[in-house]
This record gives structure tokens, sequence and C-alpha cells, in this order.
């Protein structure tokens, strides 16, 4: 692995955090690249040379007729097998927010091999959109790999979204719930409810790890500056800053899990 | 193409906005509804070359877990007992349907290009009849300006065919899409009835006037020359209407006034503008050798130097009249345009902070006693409030904008016109890539004109116009629009990529006035310019040449792009999925040339355009302060107020939940605060993030400045004290607007400001006899700003006028009302922030010390929330000693920046007991307070006033910088969770909480 692994960044149709991320990324060691979803359709290949790929938040489309649903559409028509095998390529992906609805919509979390998704992202209990800082509880026995090691068990993130309750199909819930949870698969859930999220969900990652989806903003909190509340002097830096730092740091080889996944 | 379907989308989760709207239809509207059910309806007409309609319709549609789609009916999925009614709601043909553009882009995507329009279907449940089904439908669900609704009870609608022979809207025009020649040989009444009948606006001597210049022999004989007719077409008259309009020319602020103020002595005033506005900035920006102003009034926004690597700029708009109308749509494009002001500032800036300010009439108006006396026409003030947040919702979230200060403001006579204040506060490199000034426009003889965007359609024509008149009930629904957040922010990305590539000379928004307006003042850069209007692209056909000129058809900006560029310009805005179109070019020609498929429809010379209008002359009179007009018997104030409370912990809890200042964060956190992720000061912080913040402090760094630098936004208004005394008034607001900056960090030396004045019609007429003491008032007004900016050595960088808020029409008893806003300036302020000197408004430790920052004492309690609330001395408020508070601030910021301080908390609506009291929410902290109990001690709101806590270790070096000055120690944070005052009982903070709390 490089010195900087690079990663996409991907910006356009309304989604509007992908200059925050490709800070976050730059900041944590990567060299980003932001890339207009309609250039990479033109370009397919220019998956195939980056390292990682990040889904920033938004409103991709505008939310309409679901949030993420028209993103996954395009992605799934327009990119096809060429993004669903940087996936499969065991390459580190995360989609923030909107883009973890993109990637739940797509069929790639939390089960990238099954027939027919189990859950989806709905909207919140409260019937609207949310701005507020939520606790995290890190799942230490999670198979995540973005959250693998994190130094704290417990962490502080922004949620800034109006769907990001986890609902399972109905009926089915506890099934597929404790499936996840046994297999590792749920690396964050909120210390309280803030959405209605089942089990508290507010991340999902996939079998190998590597595919990181989460409501809650890592990229918002990078630096002391921006913390729930001004006046923060004890802080060296944010907690969103230890999940990119974490994927980076497995990336250019200071832990072999990374090594032995993708090798 | 192929037949049309309809389809119906139901969900499978239950929507808490229904249980909302239920709640409301019994408790607000009296309809006893035990629930909603909702199912969304896509008629769909497929194109000739789509393919396998129901696959692409179920994959575009449905989710697996969500939601299921149903060609055969949705009330298949409904459960439970049957449904009384059932409405169904559409959008008129010509409205912007937001989800039905977005599914024929997702349709085109799965090969089944379609065209698409949405709808909803909600099932009533309960015992209903068809009024009160009706009644729901339009109060709750609909608005019929822009929606159309049919009501059936649900035995009639299952029978009715409605998923065969499905029929797309289509907007269908009268009149055939050429020019009219108009005749302005009319006599007085017949120009005014062509002014009324047009929606013109235009005044009687400016009618005259352009009837003197069609008279002129040297025009006859050009237009002549040109075959143009003699008499105007409709395309010059509506330009011109445009272009004088009060909203787009200020002609109010620049009128000649012969005023008598209050000593008897009458003053002559050539434009308040020049002599009370700008003249200030020129004048601070002299004195104190200010560096820092980049462009001043000559822009969409103003642009100063707060940072040595990027250039800040910031304007804020009013949106009063669409609101009025919709507040959804209306508040939605406030936000859209405003940021397009931004994206057209200079070259063009990124936007990344929102400001908004709401004045409304109470969200509890009206009683059940004052229903009859309510303006019709206007919307209830609680579906405004609902309405306008979710449009500031929806046009700063979907545009990735966040919205880090605002405020609510509520008085029962803004139960006319609301007011809504929308600001965006910008950042541009002082230098671009091809290392061109960012904040300089230039464009250059043979520059292409292109139209950058949406297209053009019927809606938001004669928005300048209207929004220059009184609301009446007749209010043309074509002024309504509906914001379209995904194509401007598209079109957004786009303008940036492009404008650091270089790739256009000069850019400029298409808001008020339509394209009118924006080639119209461009032009006067290079000379003159040349377009043709069949070239535009439009929404749908039938569009008259006026109409496409005026439109105000949202997220579109006009750029100038030199040929040599033309190709790239397109070829990227092509990748980038933005419609750009040529549609003309600038010239030296001195005219504004306009054709329809070449043929010439218009010929404007710019010099008459734009330097011609009579200066207006207007007469003002402010001698002293008149009572507050009631506009209906039972909404006035004399009378009505109830003694105030024996005990102090009744008074506080009735002020902490009275909306003035009742907690706000239900309706705040609907609001993305902090993408773009560089908010420092956010709307609420403290120990549990409740506490209110006094402004938005944005970090510049992410933003390309330096590391430690920030910018804080705040605002500030005192609408009631123009009933004491209108100089006050402005002094109060741009008082607290600063102080509200230097609270949050803000150098009281790098401040500017921006003023917005919302006020009644202040021009004498039959309608309106008291003008001259309305038109008094903003004398008074702008003489009150001049004199603080100048004290403060804030510069106005900016600002905007609402001359016409008065509703005139009838109440619902059917008797004549006119309701008038009350004079409001609201001031906002954008000031350089050191972040390592921020510290919150929350306590942050038991046993810190408490001081005011200001004057102790009973200062006077008029224009206060108290006074409001309660029966009070008649006193005439608060005096303002503003070289006394500057000289505070610059104390208290530099005890800031040498970490003196804990927590500042600026003392506003309620008074100093509240102020602690937040501070103590904030906090989850107790406070104990050696101060007299009197009334007029803890809760006048004087103006120049700062609670701030200070660590015991601190309190020399504190106190030692605030030697000599107006500072007092009043009190300490206390470890046990409650207020307790010399004198009084202990008041618990769990109680000050859930006062506060109470919301609305």
């Amino acid at each position: 692995m490089s010195a900087k692994p690079s990663f996409l960044v991907l910006s356009g149709d309304g989604i509007n955090c992908e200059r925050e991320t490709a800070f976050a990324l730059e900041y944590a060691g990567a060299a980003p690249k932001i890339i207009h979803v309609n250039d990479l359709i033109a370009a397919p290949e220019t998956l195939k040379s980056a390292d990682g790929l990040a889904i920033p938040g938004g409103f991709s489309f505008g939310d309409e007729l679901g949030s993420g649903q028209i993103l996954a559409l395009k992605i799934r028509h327009k990119l096809g097998d060429k993004f669903f095998k940087m996936v499969e390529g065991k390459k580190p992906v995360i989609g923030i927010c909107n883009g973890f609805q993109v990637l739940v919509k797509l069929g790639l979390l939390p089960y990238p091999d099954a027939e027919e998704r189990i859950l989806a992202l709905a909207p919140n209990e409260s019937g609207g959109f949310i701005n507020r800082w939520v606790g995290l509880n890190v799942d230490p026995q999670s198979v995540c790999l973005w959250t693998q090691g994190l130094e704290k068990p417990t962490i502080e993130l922004p949620i800034r979204h109006g769907e990001g309750r986890i609902a399972f199909n109905h009926g089915e819930e506890e099934k597929h719930y404790q499936a996840l949870v046994q297999q590792g698969l749920i690396p964050l859930t909120y210390t309280e409810d803030v959405n209605g999220s089942y089990g508290r969900i507010a991340a999902l990652t996939d079998p190998s790890g590597m595919v990181l989806g989460l409501m809650p903003h890592p990229e918002a909190f990078i630096f002391k500056e921006t913390y729930k509340t001004p006046g923060a002097r004890d802080i060296a830096k944010g907690d969103g800053a230890l999940i990119f730092e974490n994927i980076m740091r497995i990336m250019k080889g200071e832990e072999s899990s990374y090594e032995r996944r993708t090798g | 193409m192929g037949a049309a379907v309809r389809i119906e989308v139901t969900a499978q989760i239950a929507d808490r906005r229904l249980e909302k709207w239920t709640r409301e239809a019994r408790e607000y509207l009296d309809v006893p509804l035990t629930a909603i059910e909702e199912a969304k309806v896509y008629r769909i007409a497929p194109a000739a070359s789509a393919r396998n309609l129901s696959a692409s319709v179920k994959t575009v549609f449905g989710d697996p877990v969500l939601q299921a789609v149903s060609f055969a009916g949705a009330e298949q999925a409904l459960k439970g007992p049957e449904p009384s009614f059932v409405a169904e709601i559409s959008y008129r043909p010509g409205v912007t349907d937001n989800p039905a553009r977005s599914a024929e882009e997702a349709l085109a995507l799965t090969g089944c290009p379609s065209e698409v329009a949405s709808g909803s279907l909600y099932f009533l449940f309960g015992q209903v009849n068809e009024v009160g089904a009706k009644k729901v439908a339009r109060e709750l669900l609909a608005n019929e300006l822009i929606q159309k609704i049919e009501v059936w009870p649900y035995k009639e609608f299952v029978k009715l065919k409605r998923f065969d022979g499905v029929k797309m809207p289509k907007a269908v025009f009268a009149h055939p899409p050429k020019a009219e020649e108009i005749s302005l040989d009319l006599d007085d009444a017949g120009l005014e009835k062509l002014s009324k009948e047009r929606v013109l606006a235009l005044t009687l001597p400016e009618l005259k006037h352009i009837q003197g210049y069609y008279r002129r022999p040297d025009v006859i004989a050009e237009r002549a020359k040109h075959g143009l007719p003699a008499q105007p077409t409709d395309v010059e008259v509506e330009v011109f209407a445009q272009t004088w309009s009060e909203h787009c020319k200020h002609k109010i602020f620049a009128a000649k006034i012969d005023y008598t103020g209050p000593e008897g002595k009458a003053l002559e005033i050539d434009s308040l503008y020049k002599t009370y506005i700008k003249r200030a900035t020129k004048e601070i920006e002299k004195e104190r050798g200010l560096d820092w102003l980049i462009s001043v009034f000559s822009d969409n926004a103003g642009i100063v130097r707060f940072d040595d690597q990027v250039d800040l700029c910031i304007k804020v708009e009013t949106h009063n009249s669409p609101s009025a109308l919709d507040p959804y749509g209306g508040a939605l494009t406030g936000i859209l345009g405003v940021n397009r002001d931004i994206l057209g500032c200079g070259l063009g800036a990124r936007p990344i902070a929102n400001t908004d300010v709401f004045c409304f009439a109470p969200p509890s108006m009206p009683a059940r006693e004052e229903e009859d006396y309510m303006p019709v026409g206007p919307k209830p003030p609680r579906r405004i409030l609902e309405g306008v947040h979710k449009g500031v919702e929806d046009g700063g979230n979907k545009s990735g904008i966040p919205t880090v200060n605002g405020a609510f403001f509520f008085d029962r006579d803004y139960a006319g016109k609301p007011l809504v204040f929308v600001g965006t506060v910008g950042v541009m490199p002082p230098k671009l890539p091809n290392s061109r000034d960012s904040s300089e426009k230039k464009l250059s003889v043979g520059d292409r004109i292109m139209m950058v965007g949406g297209a053009i359609g019927a809606d938001g024509i004669h928005g300048a116009t209207f929004s220059s008149l009184e609301l009446d009930e007749n209010a043309p629904a074509t002024a309504v629009q509906i914001g379209d957040p995904l194509t401007q922010k598209r079109m957004a990305d786009f303008l940036l990529e492009a404008r650091d590539m270089g790739l256009y000379a000069a850019i400029t928004d298409n808001g008020a006035g339509g394209l009118s307006s924006s080639v119209g003042e461009m032009a006067q850069m290079s000379g003159g310019a040349a377009l043709d209007l069949a070239k535009c692209p439009v929404k749908y056909p039938g569009l008259s040449p006026w109409e496409l000129m005026v439109s105000e058809s949202q997220e579109r900006m006009t750029v100038a792009v030199h040929p040599s560029k033309k190709t790239d310009f397109l070829e990227l805005a092509k990748r980038r999925g933005v419609a750009a179109t040529d549609i003309g070019a600038f010239d030296d020609s001195g005219f504004l040339t306009v054709l329809y498929q070449d043929k010439l429809v218009g010929r404007l010379d710019l010099g008459f355009l734009h330097n011609s209008l009579p200066q207006m002359q207007l007469k003002a009179e402010w001698k002293e302060p008149q009572p507050r007009a009631a506009w209906s018997a039972t909404t006035q104030l004399t009378g009505k107020r109830k003694p105030a409370p024996a005990k102090l912990q009744d008074i506080l809890f009735a002020l902490l939940s009275s909306p003035n200042i009742t907690s706000k964060e239900k309706w705040v956190r609907a609001y993305d605060h902090e993408v773009q992720a560089s908010t420092h000061v956010k709307p609420f912080t403290g120990a549990a993030s409740d506490g209110p913040s006094d402004a938005g402090v944005i970090w510049l760094k992410p933003h390309g400045g330096q590391s430690g630098n920030g910018v804080a936004v705040s605002c500030g208004m005192a609408p009631r004290m123009s009933l004491c005394d209108p100089y006050r008034m402005a002094q109060f607001a741009v008082d607290e607007a600063v102080r509200n900056a230097v609270v949050a960090g803000g150098d009281p030396d790098k401040i500017c400001l921006l003023d917005n004045f919302c006020w009644p019609d202040p021009v004498v007429s039959a309608k309106n006899p008291n003008g001259a003491y309305k038109l008094g008032q903003l004398v008074r007004t702008s003489q009150g700003l001049y004199d603080i900016c100048k004290a403060y050595g804030a510069p106005l960088v900016s600002g905007k006028d609402s001359m016409k808020n008065d509703f005139r029409g009838k109440d619902k008893r059917g008797v004549d009302i006119n309701v008038s806003c009350l004079p409001t300036l609201m001031v906002t302020a954008m000031a350089q922030v050191p972040v390592a000197a921020t510290v919150g408004s929350s306590f942050r430790a038991a046993g810190d010390l408490i001081y005011l920052v200001g004057l102790k004492g009973a200062l006077g309690l008029a224009g206060s929330e108290f006074a409001t609330l309660f029966d009070a001395p008649d006193d005439r408020g608060p005096a303002i000693n503003p070289e006394r508070n500057i000289a505070l601030y610059r104390k208290l910021h530099q005890s800031l920046k040498m970490g003196h301080i804990r927590s500042a908390h600026d003392v506003s609506e309620g008074g100093l007991l509240v102020a602690v009291a937040e501070s103590m929410i904030g906090g989850r902290l107790g406070a104990s307070l050696y101060i007299a109990d009197a009334h007029d001690v803890l809760f006048n709101e004087a103006p120049g006033r700062i609670i701030v806590s200070v660590s015991p270790d601190k309190k020399a070096a504190f106190e030692q910088g605030f030697k000599g000055q107006e500072c007092h120690l009043i009190g300490h944070v206390g470890g046990d969770e409650k207020l307790s005052l010399a004198g009084q009982g202990d008041i618990l903070l769990s109680d000050i909480i859930s006062a506060w709390k109470k919301g609305f």
C-alpha cells in the first residue's frame, strides 16, 4: 500500500458533504479525490485504480421517492458491475448518512449476497429531520475494520437526518437483529433512542468488515473547533477523526488484518 | 407516447406527520378525525421508447421494506374500519412538482423515459362530514393556490374509474404567444386602470413619464426606423414596471423627503439611503481607515475581508408577500433566492451559512373569540409558521448550507403579512486560479448571454411588482411558486467549478424581475444587450414574450461568457446535468434589444430605463409616538393586560414560556446547522446541548481560511420599541446584533452590519391617511441607525427594504380592515472571531461569579416582554448610550481573549432574570443573586447588557479589565439546582427548565 491511499469521494446530484469528507480523509492521511458521479460513469475504470470509496451525506435527488433511492438506481443502472466489483474487491467503502442509505438501497449492507433486503432506513420515529449530537457505543467485537480497535469505547458525533431509523422486515425483526449482533455487523449503536432505530443501530458493516454505513457524521467532528459546544479546550481531536485514522492505519499495513482480508 | 397509467404508493411504516395532522384537525379545526392515511399518487405517461413500464415502476417507486406500489388502489392496503372521506391533492398545471421531476429522471435511468405528475391521496377516518373533510383538505393538507383539491365520500371514491383514461396536467394559455402593442394614449384614469389590471404597480407620475417618452419625436422616429410600433410593446411596459418597481428600485429610500421632527424643525432629506446608510459607511470607512471593505452596496451582496485567505460576502433578503400566500414555497424560494445572490456576488461565492428571522402573529392566534376578526386571505398564523419553517428546512438542508442563526418574533400586527428574513454568508478566494479578483465582474462587448439552471414557466410572474403592493384578497396565483433545491444545487456546483476554470466573465442571479432585471443590469456594463426570448428553455409552450422576459421562475442565473469559452462552458454544463442556453450577446448599442423568434419585440434605451426616473417627493412627520393601530376590537392591547402575579416565580415562568422567549429547539433542530463541518458555535450548547446561543459562529479553516479564524453571524431587532421611539428602535436593534456577535466571540472592531427594513406603507394616500407618520418613523429609524453605526464604528455593507407590509381587505365578518406590520428594522451583524476566545452562553461551574456588564437598576419596562404580558408602568422605555456600550464590548472582547470569562450571554427579551435563567439551563447549574427584586430591575430590556460568569481565580484580573466601567458583581453560580434571590423563595431549576421548554 502506498503512503497515501487514494480515496474517491462521490459528488453531484445533491450530495453535499463531499468537501468535508475529503477534508477528513486528507487529515487522516489519505489522498482523496472528489469525483462527480457523472464523471465516474463516464470513466468507470477510475474505480479500479482507487484504494477506497466514500459516498458522503447530502440529499441526493432531493430525497424524493425515498432517501438514496434514485442515486442507488443511478449507480446500479449506470455503473452496475463495475461498482459492485469494487465493493466485492474488498476495498474500504464508507457511506455516511445519505451514503449509508444508498449502500442499503443497493443491497450492499448488511448482506451483499442476499437475494432480498431484510432492512431499510425508514423515516425517524419523530416524523422529521433532526440535527443533534449523539453518544455511540463502539462494539469491540464487530468485524468492521473502520471501528476495530478504536481507542474509545464510546464516541460522540452529530446526526443530521430525517430517515435514519433501521427497520427490519415486518415480523422478522428480532431474528434478523440477533443475527447481525452475532455476526458483529453492528459496529455502532446509539447510547439512547434518538430516532426509533431498531436495537439503536447507528451503523452497519458487511461480513468482510470493509464496508461501513453510518447515520452519524464522523467527518463533522475531526477537530475540536466543531465539537457540540464551544470552549472545549481539552480535546486533542474529534472522535470522527479516530474512524478515518483507524482505516488509514489498517490500509497502510500497520495492522495485519487488512492484509489478511485483502491478500 | 403510450397511455398514461396511475399508481398509488403506500408506506409500510406509520407516518408521524399524519398523526400530527389528525390531532390538529381535532384541536384547531373542530373536525373529529380519528386517523389519516396517505398514499402517494403518480400519473405516468411513458414515452414511445419506454420499455417494461411496470417493472420500472416497481423498481423506482417501491421498496421491499418501506413502500408498496399498487396498480389497483391504495384502499386495498387499508386496515381497520372504513374511511369516511377521501381527499386527492394534485399540483395545478405548471406548478413545480419536485417528486415528479426526480421520478422522471429515475424512470429514464431504468430505460423507461416518461412524463410524471405527483400527488397524494388522504383517507380520512372518523365521523367526518363533507364540510369537515374539505376544511381539513384546505387548511391542513394543501394550498389551493398551487394545488387542486378533490374530496369524495369514500363509498363514491372507490367506484371511480380512476385507473382508466388517466390524464396528465397541461398548462393551457388563453392568449397566443406574441407581443402586443399597449397604447398609453390614455387619460389619467385610463393609465391607472392599466397599471392595476396588469399588476404594474406604477404610479401615475411614472406612467406619465413613460407616456411622455413615447411621445418624443426622436423616439417615434427611432422606433419607426426599427419597425417598432409608436406605442410601447407589452414587453417594454413590463420591463419598465419591473425595473422601476419599489422592490427593485427602492424609490422610497431614494425619495426627496420633507421631514418635520419632534423639535418642529423642517429638514429636507435627499434620499434616506444616501444620507443615512451609504454616508454612514463611507464616513466610517474613512474615519477608521478600514481596509477590509472590499465591495459594499454595489453588488448582490456586501464583501468584506476578515481573513487573509478568504473573503466573506453576506446578504439578507425578505420574502414576505410570497410567504403570506404560500408559506412553504415563499420561504423556500426566499432561501434559494438569497443563496443565488451569494452565487452571483462578484464572480460567484460559495454559500456557507444561512440565517433566518421570522416575524409572525403568535402561533396561538386566533383565540376562539378572535376568529371572526382575522383577515381573509392570509393563512392562519400557525400554518404560516409551519409552512415557512418547512420551507427554510428544505431550502437549507437540501442545499447543504447550515442554518446557524435566526430568531422568531411574535406580535399580532404581523397577522396581515408575515416577515420572513432570509440571509446567507458566502466565501470566495480573493483571487481566482486565473488571478482575476473574485470580487470584480467585468464583461465585454460580444460576450454571450447564457441563461443557466431551470426553465421558464408562468410561475413567479409579477413577483417584483406584486411584492411592491399591499396584499388584498386577489393576489395573482402566478406570484406564488415552489423552489427546486436539487436543480439549484446542481447549478451551484457547476457554476463554482466553471468559476475556478475561468469559463465566465460575469454573473448575476435571476431574482425579482427575471431576465428583465438580470440582463438589464448586466447590459449596463457593456452598454447594451440583445437577446432572443424564443431561445429560452421553457417548462411548457405558450408563454408570451413579456412573460418570458419577466418570469421569476427559480433556480436561474445569467452569465456572461466570452465566445472563446462558450464551447467549454456548455460542455461542462452538459456533463453536470445543468441546462445552459445561449440566448444572445452583450453589445454597446445603448439599448436592451429584445427579440422573439428573430422578430423585434422590444427596444429599451438603457439611459432612460435606468437613469431617468424622477425622484419621488414625499412628506414625513414624527412629533411623538402615536398609539398602536387596533385593527379589530378584540385585538386591542389596551385594557387587556392583567396585573403581574404576586410571586416572582410565576412571572418568570410566564416569561420563559411566552412564544418570544420559550425554547425553539424543536423547530431549530429540524434545520441542519452543521453541514459543511465548520459550525463552531451551534444554536444550542451547554451541558445538555439545549442552552440558547446568541450567535452562530462558522470556523473558516474548512473554507480555506486561517486556522484560528471564524466569523459570527447574529441578529437584533426591537420592533415594539418603534411604538416608543423609532430612533431608539434602530439603536436597540444594532446594539443587540452587535452584542450578540461580541458575546459569541466577535471582535467589536471587525464587525459589519446589514439593515433590513420592513415597513407599513409610508406614502400618504386616500387609503393611507397616516402615511406621513409612518414615513416619519422611517426617517427617525434611519437617523438612529446612522448615529449608532457611527458610534460603534460598524459599517453597513448591504441592506434591503420592503415597503408595503400591509393587508387591506376584509375580516371574516366582511368588515374592511387594515393590518399593518410593526415598523421593523432587522439588523444582521457579521464579525470576525478568534475561535480560541469563544466560551458559549452557559454557566460552567458552581462557585463562578456572575457579573452584569452594563447598567444595573430600574431602567424602564416599556417595549419589554413583561409589559406585553402584564400591566406595567407607562414609562418611556430604556435609554441607550452607544459610546458606553461599545467601550464595554471592547473590554469584554479583551477579557474573552485573555481567558478571564467562562460564559457570556446577552440580556434581551425578558430581561436580566431570564438571561440568568437561560445560562442556568445551559449549564444545568443554579444561581444565587444579590439583587433587588423589583420588576423594573429584573425584567427591563435595556440594551448594552451582558451576563458573564468568571472563575473565582480570575476575579481580580477580570475586575481590573473593567475598572471604571459599568460592571456589577450580582451573584454566583450555585451547585444546588435552584435560583435564589435575596428576599424571595428559591425557584427550582427543573421548574425553570420545564417553563422554558414549553414551546409552541
